[in-house]
């Protein structure tokens, strides 16, 4: 008979690979099976490729993970991520210097975010609805700001940043992980963390227990979209160019990565590192299949079946556990 | 009467000046008068009951005390000097702490930050939590109340009575001056309860006042110094605990006189309604029972013997892997949504989750289980729901501003009766009763067993769940015993006696 404590117990050696999510497991098989169908995908070059276009994907889905925490979405993030990059292009255009650029989207970014967080924390409106809205504002924006065509020809300064390495490592998943850690500190070891994690898990205990919770819920879209709009640099430095729609789908994209890694969309269960592995599954997957010469509509299709596959197994592990 | 003092009791000073004071304390919801200029005197070292039923406004002024209501009038004193609660950080600040009815955990923090949740500066180094302090800190404070729980545990792992036992551990943590209590051993064991009891004694020996709302008149008698009744959201009386009988304290709760524990009058049973032989699910061996109508069957035993499995077994909530169940003289259908056209009915005994849907009114959650019937067309009226629902609402004497108040809002009694009024419309012959009075006060019991009356009166048969004996044995007109998934007793007229239970249950 299973004794009813036995949820309590922590996860020995033993029950360590049970432990590893849907993604985990589908990662190391995608792994084995696109090194077996094309040795050329474990070359370094390829590698460095999947770290750095998972790098990107992280910068968004990490503070995606938070946001989900609050029982929240933010489809806005990738509209954000283009609006932001067009913003520092034509700032650099202008004449600005690199930091003065970065601070602009930096202001502008955090400001949609505040706009985001005062409709969903105080006025209570559906997140959904509401980035729903902001991503239109933005993408409009950006638009305008553009008519529609990719911006360059400004400094190379930041291309150079996105080339550069620290020590062996590229600047981008450095920037990653720094970002991962730094998320992992603030939430589960600061004050703020816990707060995020009982705003989707029990808003009304936070304000009990005397936090101004609206306020902790505003914070979460406020840093969501500073991380997001400071990312935009990663992304202008990879073309060196600017494009007003480039973002448009990384929030689904972001969006995936996180369910996939395990968290869920409700009472503020989940887990940062989930983001890692599902942002590192979906990269692997698109690459993969990339060298397997297959039509990018089809891996769409692959990434939906994905998605599907890694809840199926989490769903049938925690049955099999019971 | 064990009058020597169980909580360690001494009769307060009440010459001293009260610790906390509420004066002439109102507040109103929509529709809802629920606080009538209440005053409350709470001293120092002493427990002071508050007493009512449900509805009567107790969580409300707890509430408003603790800052998470504003008052409309009146204001508050602490030791004399009016202070402002306009939040629940002001009230921490002036050393008060709630045990809140309504769990106030988060799901997936563990029970170390849920017991500290806001509080957690007092272990930041660097700004970063130090977590085994925490935990340590946490350790400390169960070990105290004698629970063995990890506290890395999340909170959604643990059980009901787990969840209070925390409740409790996270008001206890703040050394409070006030400890305010509302209804803590509503959902925990006897032995967490004497525990408890034990720590409210130690408690007012270090002088920390207790403010402790309840309805189980034993606990009152055991640990009240000083007993405030409300009713309809205004203070009836305060007196000291010798000041009043029993009676008396329930009659100044229901505002009429208590007419309770009547000798069991036989009942005429008629035809077999239900018939179950030798069922068996993935909980439950062999269980065999004959529901007849026109009569209240028992079932008895601890919680956790089966008594709910064989409930949901029988409403088709469960699947059953042996056994087979006539309904009426025929093979009862299959699955859940024809057996409740068959006249089957199940309150479940978590009503909020099971029973009804919070967020809707009463007349949304009443009518649910009957549009089939009521709306053969397929069409819905608005109009007719609404008749039908004010109907049900003067019939079971739902306490509510009208049809569409949100069921949330209502008492525990008034969310039972809208359970029971789904039923109701749906013409249901046999009633699952899945401890109906559970969290109900002494008001809304009697209310409920008049009801179980009037169904049985009407031809319907009632199956009872109940964990207290002496309202299984009062109402039912015979019942069976369950130990560890299985039926061990059947006991009948004369028979049927709390000892007999309790020995079936107990013994071997
Ligand atoms: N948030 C609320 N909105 C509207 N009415 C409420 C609310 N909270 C409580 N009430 C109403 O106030 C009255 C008192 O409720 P409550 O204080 O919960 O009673 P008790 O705790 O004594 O059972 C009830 O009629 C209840 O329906
Ligand atoms: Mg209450």
């Amino acid at each position: 008979m299973t004794a009813p404590t036995q949820s309590q117990q922590r996860p020995g050696a033993g029950q360590f690979f049970s432990a590893i999510p849907g993604a985990g497991i589908l990662l190391i098989l995608m792994l084995a099976l696109f090194t077996i169908a094309n040795p050329r995908f474990v070359s370094q070059t390829n590698l460095v490729n999947v770290g750095l276009q998972a790098s990107l994907l992280l910068m968004i889905a990490l503070p995606m993970t938070l946001i989900i925490l609050t029982e929240g979405l933010d489809l806005s993030a990738g509209a954000l991520l283009g609006l932001s990059g067009v913003i520092v292009a034509e700032a650099l255009l202008a004449g600005w210097s690199v930091f003065a650029a970065c601070a602009m989207a930096f202001a502008i970014s955090t400001a949609f975010g505040a706009l985001n967080g005062v409709l969903i924390a105080y006025l209570t409106l559906p997140a959904f609805v509401v980035t729903l809205g902001t991503m239109g504002l933005m993408q409009g924006i950006a638009l305008v700001m553009t008519n529609g065509d990719p911006v360059g020809g400004f400094t190379p300064a930041i291309e150079t940043f996105y080339r550069s390495q620290l020590w062996i490592f590229p600047m981008p998943i450095v920037v990653a992980v720094a970002l991962y850690a730094a998320l992992w500190l603030l939430l589960y070891r600061t004050r703020l963390g816990n707060y995020v994690i009982a705003i989707g898990g029990n808003k009304d205990a936070l304000r009990l227990a005397g936090i101004r919770a609206n306020l902790v819920h505003l914070a979460v879209y406020v840093l969501g979209s500073a991380i997001v709009g400071l990312s935009a640099v990663l992304l202008i430095g990879r073309t060196n160019s600017a494009h007003p729609t480039v973002g448009i789908g990384m929030e689904f994209e972001a969006i995936a990565a996180v369910v996939l890694g395990g968290t869920s969309f409700e009472k503020g269960q989940g887990w940062l590192f989930g983001a890692v592995l599902g942002a590192l599954a979906i990269t692997v997957l698109r690459n993969g299949l990339n060298i397997l010469s297959v039509d990018s509509s089809l891996q769409v299709v692959c990434i939906g079946i994905l998605l599907i596959l890694a809840l199926l197994i989490d769903r049938a592990r925690k049955h099999y556990s019971r | 009467m064990p009058a020597a003092t169980a909580a360690g009791g001494h009769p307060a000073d009440h010459a001293a000046a009260p610790l906390l004071r509420l004066i002439d304390i109102d507040k109103s919801f929509p529709g809802v008068h629920a606080l009538r200029s209440v005053s409350l005197d709470i001293h120092a070292g002493e427990v002071h009951v508050i007493l009512g039923q449900n509805g009567a406004g107790k969580s409300t002024l707890i509430k408003t005390l603790y800052g998470a209501h504003a008052a409309d009038k009146g204001h508050i004193e602490v030791e004399g000097r009016r202070v402002a609660v306009a939040r629940p950080a002001d009230a921490s600040a002036l050393g008060i702490a709630v045990i809140f009815q309504e769990f106030s955990l988060v799901p997936y923090l563990d029970i170390a930050q849920n017991i500290y949740l806001g509080r957690e500066a007092a272990f930041a180094r660097f700004g970063l939590i130090d977590s085994a302090a925490m935990h340590a800190a946490a350790r400390t404070i169960l070990d105290d109340l004698g629970l063995d729980y990890d506290t890395h545990a999340y909170a959604a792992d643990l059980g009901v009575a787990q969840q209070q036992m925390v409740e409790i551990a996270k008001a206890l943590s703040q050394n409070a001056r006030v400890l305010v209590m509302d209804e803590p051993t509503a959902a925990i064991s006897e032995r967490e309860a004497e525990r408890l009891f034990a720590t409210i004694a130690r408690l007012t020996q270090k002088n920390v006042a207790i403010v402790y709302i309840s309805h189980r008149m034993k606990e009152v008698q055991m640990l009240g110094d000083r007993i405030t009744i409300l009713r309809d959201g205004a203070v009836v009386t305060s007196v000291l605990r010798d000041e009043m009988s029993q009676t008396e304290m329930v009659g100044a709760m229901i505002g009429r006189p208590s007419g309770s524990q009547l000798a069991r009058t036989p009942r005429a049973p008629g035809d077999p309604i239900l018939f179950a032989r030798g069922i068996s699910t993935a909980k439950l061996s062999d269980i065999s029972i004959e529901i007849r109508a026109g009569e209240v069957v028992g079932l008895a035993g601890l919680v956790g013997s089966g008594r709910t499995e064989v409930v949901r077994a029988l409403f088709g909530a469960d699947p059953i892997t042996g056994g087979e169940i006539a309904l009426s003289g025929s093979r009862a259908p299959t699955t859940l949504d024809a057996r409740v056209r068959a006249g089957m009915a199940l309150l479940p005994e978590d009503r909020k989750r099971e029973g009804l849907a919070l967020p809707l009114d009463i007349r949304d959650n009443a009518t649910v289980a009957s549009l089939w019937r009521r709306f053969t067309s397929g069409w819905f009226s608005p109009a007719a729901a609404e008749r039908d629902t004010r109907g049900l609402i003067a019939q079971l004497g739902i306490a509510a501003h009208g049809t569409h108040q949100t069921v949330r809002t209502l008492s525990g009694g008034n969310q039972q009766k809208v359970v029971l009024a789904k039923w109701l419309a749906a013409g249901s012959r046999l009633f699952l009763l899945d401890e109906p009075t559970r969290g109900v006060d002494v008001g809304a019991k009697a209310e409920i067993y008049r009801l179980i009356d009037q169904l049985v009166d009407g031809g319907a048969g009632v199956v009872v769940i109940s964990s207290e004996l002496p309202e299984l044995v009062q109402l039912c007109d015979r019942a069976y015993v369950m130990r560890d998934h299985r039926i061990v007793g059947h006991l009948d007229d004369d028979a049927l006696t709390e000892r007999a239970i309790l020995e079936l249950v107990v013994h071997q």
